[in-house]
Order: C-alpha cells, then sequence, then structure tokens
C-alpha cells in the first residue's frame, strides 16, 4: 500500500504500467530504419545522400531518446536540458561553417597553397618543426 | 525605532551571538573534512584552494610586470618569459577564477539561500572538490616540469610543435573541466528541486539566479574546452595532425573549438561576480533592488547571449569578414544585458541609505571598472579598431579591467560580506577601506598604463620593447605593487580577524538576504527550524516607506 | 551522523525518512529525490552530447573540405562489421530499456539476465571494433602522420578522415567501455536485490547513459561508413 502511494507521488512512475510491447515495437522499427539506411547509404543520390542519411539517424535517435529514455513521459526541464544541448551542438556547426563557407578560398585547407605531406612526414615549415634543419 | 525589532525578525530569535558548535568545529580531525558532506566545509576548503592558486598565479603575474621594468631582458630570457605568462594566465584562468566564486560562496550559500539543508548531490560536491585538486596538482606537476610557453590559449600548430612539454597542463585543465561541470550541475538541480516552499523563482535571492545562470554555461561550455585539450593532447603526443595544415587540417578549427568554451568563460567569472554586488549593493544602500526581474532576466541573457558570440576573439585569424560581422553584432548584443545591470544598481543606489564599508567601496571599484571594461570590450568588438589593438595590451588590459576590476573586486567584496556570516568575526572596517583603497588606487595604476601601451600599439606577449614604452611598463609595474601590498594588507588583517576579531552576531548588516537568517557560523544543519519567506530578499521598505540609515 | 541531525525533521504532513532508507536527509521526499536525480543525469547527457558535438564538427568541417575523398574513404570501411555493430548496439539498447522493465515489475531475475546481455553485446561490439582496427592498422589506413594507405595515396585529405574516424570511433569505445562497467555495477545491484519497485533509480539513470552511447553511435554509423 505504501508503495503504491510512493509510485503514485512520484511523476515518471506514470509511465502508464506500459509493457514490454513498447519497446519491442520500437526496436523493431529501429531495425527497419538501420536497413533502411545501410541501403540507401551506399547508393548513389549525389546531393541527397548526406541529407537522408541524417534525416533517418535523427529519426532513429528521437525514437531512442522519447520511448527508450522516456523523454516523452519525462519532467519537461529534462526536456529542455537535452533540446538546449542540441540547440548549442547546431550554434557550434553553424557559427563555424559561417566561417568555413565565406573564407578567402586562399585560407582554407584546400586552397591553393595548401600542401599536403606524405605519411611519416614531420611538418616542413621550419618556424613549426624545431627539429628541421 | 525598529531598528533592533527589525534585525529580530531577519533572525531567528534565539540565535545567538555566536554559534559555539557550528560547522566549522562539531565534528574534529582532518578526515572529518576530507569526507564531510557539508557544503559548508566544502566552500571553506575551496577557499583555501584558490586562495593558494590566487597566490601562485599572483607571483606569475609579479615576475612577468618585473621582466617588463625594462626594454631588455630584466630578470629572465625569452624562454622562461614565455612560460611565465602562459602559467600566470592557466593558472588564474583555470585554477582561480572559473572554481572561485562559485566553489566558495556558490557552495556556501546557494543552499543557504534557498532554505536548503545541503546541495543537492553533497557527494558530487566532495568529488568536484578532489578532481578540482587532482587537476590543479597535474597543472603543478606540468609548471616545475618545463610548463607551457604557447599562451594560455594553447593555439596550434604552436601548441601541437613546441618542444614544451605541455601535455601534463593540457590533462590538468581537462580534469578541472570536470570540477567545473559537476559544480555547474549540483547547482542547476539543487535550483530546481530543493527550494524551500516560499522561495519561489521569483523570490530567489539574486546571487542564486546568477549561479543558476553561471552552471548552465558551465554545464554546457566545459566539455567543449575538454574536447579541445583531448584533440591538442592526442595530436602533440600522437601526430594526428587535426588542426596541422601539412596534413590538411585547419588550425583556426582549432580557435574555434577553444573559443566556443573559452567566451561563455568569460561569463562563468563575471556572472558570479555580477550576483554578488547584486546582494552587496541593495545591502549597503539598503533600498529595495531596482528591476529584481530584469537583473535576473539578464543573468539569464549573458549566459544565452554569450554562447554565440565567440569569434570576436578571431577577427584577425583568418576566420571570414562575414563570421567576423555576424559575431561583432551579437557581442554587442551581450552588452545590453550588461549595461541593464548596471543601470538597476545604479537605480538601487540612488536616494538610498548608503552604508560607507569596504563592501561598499568594492562595489564602487566595480561598477567604474566593469562600465570602463565592459565598454571597452564593445570597443574591441567593433572589427575595425580591433585589427589595430588585437594581441595589443589593449585587449590585456580591456580582460584584466573585466577580470580583475570587476571579478576580484566582487570577490574581495563578497569575502568581506559573508565573513561575518562564515566564521562569526567582524574584520576590521578601518583596515578594510585600507585594503580597499589600495586594491582599487592600485589597479587603476596597473591597467590604465596598459590601454595607453596597447593604443600606442605594444603587443601583448613579448618581453622587450622598444625604449619609448619604458615609462608607461614601469607605471604598470609600480601599480601593481600597490595592488600586491593591497592583497597582503587584507590576508593578514583578515587572519587577525579570525583569531581576535569582534563577535559579529547573525546579522551585522542588518541584510534582508535568507542566508542571514541563521546563526554565525550556521549550525551544520543549515537552520534550527524550518523558517517562512514572506517576504523578498532584497527588499528594504514596504511600498510608500522612506528610506531609513542603519547603525552597524 | 551527528545529533543535530535529529532536530530538523518536523516537516508538516508524513515523515518519508522513517519508512525510506534511500530517501536523502536533504530531500524532502522521494519523489523529488528521484526527480533531482534524473535531471542531474540528463545534465551530465548534455555534457555529453557537448563533448562529442566537437568531434562531429571535425568529420563535418573535414568532410566539407574533402568530399570526394571522404565518400572513397567510407567505401573502404567494412560495412558488414559496422551493420552487425549497430543492430549489436540497438539491441542492446532494447535490453537495457526491457531490464528497467523488468525491475520496475519486481522481476529481478529477467533483468539480470537482460543486463548481461547487454553486457555481452558491449564486449562483442568492441571485439568487433578491435579487429577493424587491427585491419586498419594492417593497411595503413591511419591518422595524421601514420597515415601509409596505398589505395588512398595522393587524395587530398585521406589521411583527415581517419583521424576523424580514429577519434570519434576511440572516443565512443571508451565511453562503451564506461558505459559496461556502469551496466555491471547496475547488475550488482540487482541480483543483490537492492532495487525493487519502490526504488529502481539506478536502473534508470545507468540504462540513460547506454542508451547515449547508442545515440552517438546512431549518427557515427550511416556518416562514417554509409555516405
Amino acid at each position: 500500500m505504501a508503495e503504491k502511494n510512493k509510485q503514485a507521488a512520484d511523476p515518471s512512475a506514470h509511465e502508464h504500467e506500459h509493457g514490454a510491447g513498447r519497446y519491442v515495437l520500437i526496436w523493431a522499427a529501429l531495425l527497419v530504419f538501420t536497413l533502411t539506411t545501410v541501403i540507401t547509404g551506399r547508393m548513389d543520390l549525389g546531393g541527397a545522400n548526406l541529407p537522408l542519411a541524417l534525416i533517418i539517424a535523427t529519426v532513429k535517435a528521437t525514437l531512442v531518446v522519447l520511448f527508450f529514455m522516456h523523454l516523452w513521459d519525462s519532467e519537461g526541464i529534462n526536456r529542455l536540458v537535452f533540446c538546449v544541448a542540441l540547440l548549442f551542438v547546431l550554434v557550434l556547426i553553424a557559427g563555424v561553417f559561417g566561417d568555413l563557407l565565406t573564407r578567402m578560398p586562399d585560407a582554407l585547407p584546400t586552397g591553393r597553397h595548401a600542401h599536403t605531406l606524405e605519411g611519416g612526414d614531420m611538418p616542413t615549415t621550419p618556424a613549426l618543426n624545431p627539429h628541421a634543419e | 525605532m525598529s531598528q533592533p525589532a527589525d534585525s529580530a525578525a531577519l533572525t531567528p530569535p534565539e540565535a545567538p551571538a555566536y554559534q559555539k558548535i557550528n560547522y566549522l568545529n562539531v565534528d574534529r580531525g582532518v578526515m572529518s573534512w576530507l569526507k564531510t558532506l557539508d557544503h559548508k566545509r566544502i566552500g571553506i576548503m575551496y577557499f583555501v584552494s584558490v586562495l593558494a592558486t590566487f597566490l601562485l598565479g599572483g607571483i606569475f603575474a609579479m615576475i612577468v610586470r618585473l621582466e617588463l621594468t625594462t626594454p631588455e631582458p630584466t630578470i629572465i630570457g625569452a624562454n622562461a618569459y614565455n612560460r611565465m605568462f602562459t602559467l600566470h594566465g592557466m593558472v588564474m584562468v583555470f585554477l582561480f577564477m572559473i572554481p572561485a566564486i562559485p566553489g566558495v560562496f556558490g557552495n556556501f550559500f546557494i543552499p543557504l539561500m534557498v532554505g536548503a539543508k545541503d546541495v543537492a548531490f553533497p557527494r558530487l560536491n566532495l568529488l568536484s572538490l578532489y578532481v578540482y585538486w587532482t587537476g590543479a596538482v597535474i597543472v603543478l606537476i606540468g609548471v616545475i616540469t618545463g610548463g607551457a610557453d604557447s599562451g594560455w590559449t594553447f593555439y596550434a600548430p604552436y601548441s601541437t610543435t613546441t618542444p614544451m612539454t605541455l601535455f601534463p597542463v593540457l590533462l590538468g585543465v581537462f580534469i578541472l573541466g570536470f570540477s567545473s561541470i559537476l559544480t555547474g550541475l549540483n547547482f542547476i538541480v539543487t535550483v530546481h528541486t530543493l527550494r524551500a516552499p516560499g522561495i519561489t523563482w521569483m523570490k530567489m535571492p539574486l546571487f542564486v539566479w546568477g549561479i543558476y545562470a553561471t552552471s548552465i554555461i558551465q554545464v554546457l561550455a566545459t566539455p567543449v574546452i575538454g574536447l579541445t585539450t583531448l584533440l591538442v593532447g592526442i595530436e602533440k603526443v600522437g601526430g594526428f595532425g587535426l588542426f596541422d595544415p601539412g596534413r590538411g587540417g585547419d588550425p583556426v578549427l582549432m580557435q574555434h573549438l577553444f573559443w566556443f568554451y573559452s567566451h561563455p568563460a568569460v561569463y562563468i567569472m563575471v556572472l558570479p561576480a555580477m550576483s554578488v554586488m547584486s546582494e552587496i549593493v541593495a545591502a549597503f544602500a539598503r533600498k529595495n533592488i531596482f528591476g529584481y526581474k530584469m537583473i535576473a532576466y539578464s543573468s539569464l541573457g549573458i549566459a544565452f547571449v554569450g554562447f554565440f558570440a565567440w569569434g570576436h576573439h578571431m577577427f584577425v585569424s583568418g576566420q571570414s569578414s562575414f563570421d567576423g560581422g555576424a559575431f561583432a553584432v551579437i557581442s554587442m548584443l551581450v552588452g545590453v544585458f550588461t549595461a541593464i545591470k548596471v543601470f538597476n544598481w545604479v537605480g538601487t543606489m540612488y536616494r538610498g541609505a548608503i552604508y560607507v564599508s569596504a563592501p561598499f567601496l568594492y562595489l564602487c571599484g566595480f561598477l567604474f571598472f566593469t562600465v570602463f571594461g565592459g565598454m571597452t570590450g564593445i570597443a574591441l568588438a567593433t572589427i575595425s579598431p580591433d585589427v589595430h589593438w588585437h594581441d595589443t595590451y589593449f585587449v590585456v588590459a580591456h580582460f584584466h579591467f573585466i577580470m580583475v576590476g570587476a571579478v576580484i573586486m566582487a570577490f574581495l567584496a563578497a569575502i568581506h560580506y559573508w565573513f561575518p556570516k562564515m566564521f562569526g568575526k567582524m574584520y576590521h572596517e578601518g583596515w578594510g577601506m585600507v585594503g580597499a583603497a589600495f586594491i582599487v588606487l592600485g589597479f587603476n595604476a596597473t591597467f590604465i598604463p596598459q590601454f595607453l601601451l596597447g593604443n600606442a600599439g605594444m603587443p601583448r606577449r613579448y618581453y622587450m620593447y622598444p625604449e619609448r614604452f619604458t615609462a608607461l611598463n614601469v607605471a604598470s609595474t609600480a601599480g601593481s605593487s600597490l595592488l600586491a601590498i593591497g592583497f597582503i594588507i587584507i590576508l593578514i588583517y583578515l587572519i587577525y580577524a579570525l583569531i581576535h576579531g569582534e563577535v559579529a552576531g547573525p546579522n551585522p548588516w542588518q541584510s534582508k538576504g535568507y542566508e542571514w537568517r541563521t546563526s554565525s557560523p550556521p549550525i551544520k544543519e543549515n537552520f534550527e527550524e524550518t523558517l517562512e519567506y514572506p517576504e523578498p530578499p532584497h527588499t528594504y521598505q514596504q511600498p510608500g516607506e522612506e528610506v531609513e540609515h542603519v547603525v552597524i | 551522523m551527528s545529533s543535530s541531525d535529529a532536530a530538523v525533521h518536523g516537516h508538516g504532513g508524513h515523515d518519508e525518512h522513517a519508512s525510506n532508507p534511500h530517501l536523502a536527509h536533504h530531500f524532502d521526499s522521494i519523489a523529488t529525490q528521484n526527480h533531482a536525480s534524473r535531471l542531474g543525469m540528463w545534465l551530465f547527457l548534455g555534457t555529453e552530447v557537448l563533448l562529442f558535438a566537437g568531434l562531429f564538427l571535425g568529420y563535418a568541417v573535414y568532410r566539407h573540405f574533402y568530399h570526394d575523398t571522404f565518400r572513397f574513404a567510407s567505401h573502404t570501411l567494412n560495412l558488414t562489421l559496422g551493420t552487425i555493430n549497430t543492430i549489436v548496439l540497438i539491441s542492446s539498447s532494447f535490453t537495457v530499456a526491457m531490464a528497467y522493465n523488468m525491475v520496475k515489475k519486481g522481476n529481478n531475475k529477467a533483468a539480470a539476465g537482460l543486463l548481461v546481455f547487454t553486457i555481452l553485446c558491449a564486449l562483442a561490439f568492441l571485439c568487433i571494433k578491435a579487429f577493424e582496427y587491427q585491419h586498419k592498422f594492417v593497411e595503413g589506413a591511419l591518422p595524421g602522420k601514420w597515415f601509409t594507405f596505398e589505395e588512398m595515396k595522393g587524395m587530398p585529405g585521406a589521411n583527415m578522415f581517419f583521424t576523424v574516424y580514429f577519434l570519434t570511433t576511440g572516443l565512443h569505445a571508451f565511453h562503451v567501455i564506461v558505459g559496461m562497467a556502469i551496466l555491471m555495477w547496475v547488475l550488482k545491484k540487482v541480483i543483490k536485490g537492492q532495487v525493487d519497485p519502490t526504488y529502481y533509480i539506478p536502473v534508470e539513470l545507468g540504462g540513460l547513459y547506454w542508451h547515449l552511447v547508442d545515440l552517438v553511435w546512431i549518427f557515427l554509423f550511416p556518416l562514417l561508413y554509409l555516405i
């Protein structure tokens, strides 16, 4: 009796006594999506490969986060924390790509003056290589 | 008039003048301290630790300043100089500034201010202290075994190819990051789950709001510097070449990753300082805080917008001018939130009943230095002048205005304001003001010449300079000795006060802050009984009531 | 603890401290304590997301610069092993979620079995990864100055793919190892009966960490192996 009361007081105990069935369904869905991404990933879809792979991965991740990690029936603050973390990942990527996409081409690693070394070489610029002659 | 009754309402009626059995002496022995779960003891241990690291960072600073007294090599050579300014920066930033106010005053006072018995995860709190000690020791080992000469910003490719070991210092910084994360995590959960009934979000002390916003930054930003130190360390040791142009890498990427943390990091340093000032301004102007909500929200605003501004450290790095422009505009926005706070503090002081004391003097210094430090920050965020000022002493002066002028003033103010609560004794106010005078004057003498030097073109991180910069450098060094004297004076009279100070009583400042509603020093469990919180913590007058002076 | 504990317990309403041994002295109810534990865990997961973010950024940046090289390099990875690893991790996520469900229903025996299976999945993942790494060593498909992969010699940014590959999968593998340790700690609690339908927060938090490990791989797999 006391245990039931305690569980009732705990908001996330209202995980609606959902049974194992929910988990099995999500697992099956994840496997289907995995198969999909494996098949479409190695196909040549030109520019669509990356967005498609990311979308499928995002769907899979959403299923894991919402149902395996119970964010679907968890307190709002937990959801806010996770979403804010994701948001700042996007901020980081956006800020850096804002630079990369608009930089002077010669200042990029693929610029005219880029010089790729063969494996095993030390950097050859004397200022950077204290061991060079 | 109603002075005595007023103070009685603020403290439990049975609180003695000096709480004989308190958190400091209730459990005895070194092990009781090392295994404590009491947030107050953890705060005290952080206090001793950061004072030691501040001393170490200060010694490096004095060596730098002494070297710069003459244009020629003075006391050390070029390599040693590189290591001195690098270690000064690293020790000050990672071992002192980041942990200081949250680790000492956050730990001690957040539970008291929300009416809780401890933070949410006391064992994690103790762990954060141990992790801090571990990281600090590893950094010190790095200092002794050759240290680092890359500047505290350890940009690749220099950091990845320098013969200096660097690795222990980077490892130490990596570990210190975990301490920061654990502290921040603890405070966020504490504020969400342990507020006493009656302390709603909008009745939380402003210090709690500031630490809460700081904790958000600590949790979100610190992992990125952890990764950056890891990547640079791996590249140095393993030759992975992620940032090496010769292997197709982009060194500017390292700077993006570094500053994505390090810009929000400066808000980790300054937000707690500002929130201390919000507490002090209301108490020492004896007036309702002006614009409570705006101050609270502006803390959150700084925390969030501070994440979008990192590229203003990279205007001349090779970053695109488009990105630079975007970062410049966003950086201006952060200034808005800071200005809101400054206006609100001044608004609080306006027509207040000022009680002149050491905390108040530090408040004045803080306001002055925040305004000038902040404005020069806005100036630096304007790209075109920054091309001239970047990597000169103008930048050095700007960030020291904020980091020393604002944060250390606030740290000193916090020590003086909360000393009676933490230790039950009062320091000598006369000496307090002498110390404050040395600090404020010494600070001005040290760093104003540096603005002039930077504007005239003296580069930072140089140990030799053209003859014409000598006078200003000498002035700056002389000023720094005033600062050093000031710190020594403060240390002496505070230690004296610990031993022979007057008994302070539960609420010597007659402050309305919630932390004053327990004995001095507090008992281990914080409160004798569960309190009620009918009034907001910065309310000194009811609507229509006059401001009144108190005699303290 | 000290004697002052006894003084401060009179809250209005029922006093859970006496009846629930899991309730810490500074929380007023187990519900609040559980909420705090979950929030703390989600904050920690947030830090892990930000930690991997930098590496995903590195991937994005160098893929942007060396698009064709990255595409070619991803096809040199063993798709079969990568797919098996993905299925292994997803299934381990399923079993750990099921273990949590079993503990909530009071079936610690089933939960223990499921946790053992999860740990074995983790071990399998690491073994397959080790096998793949070993193959890379043989081929010379290694980061930075160690790169001597004949098949991709001369391609711009070739070594960068493997730098990113080893850094991301290496950090991920480290988290798999930590996750295994956490799961073993949870397993011990389940076997000893220290968790039950009234107190299962350790299983929940341990599971959350494991799911994060799975989440990172869900993104790593297509980015490294497929496209």
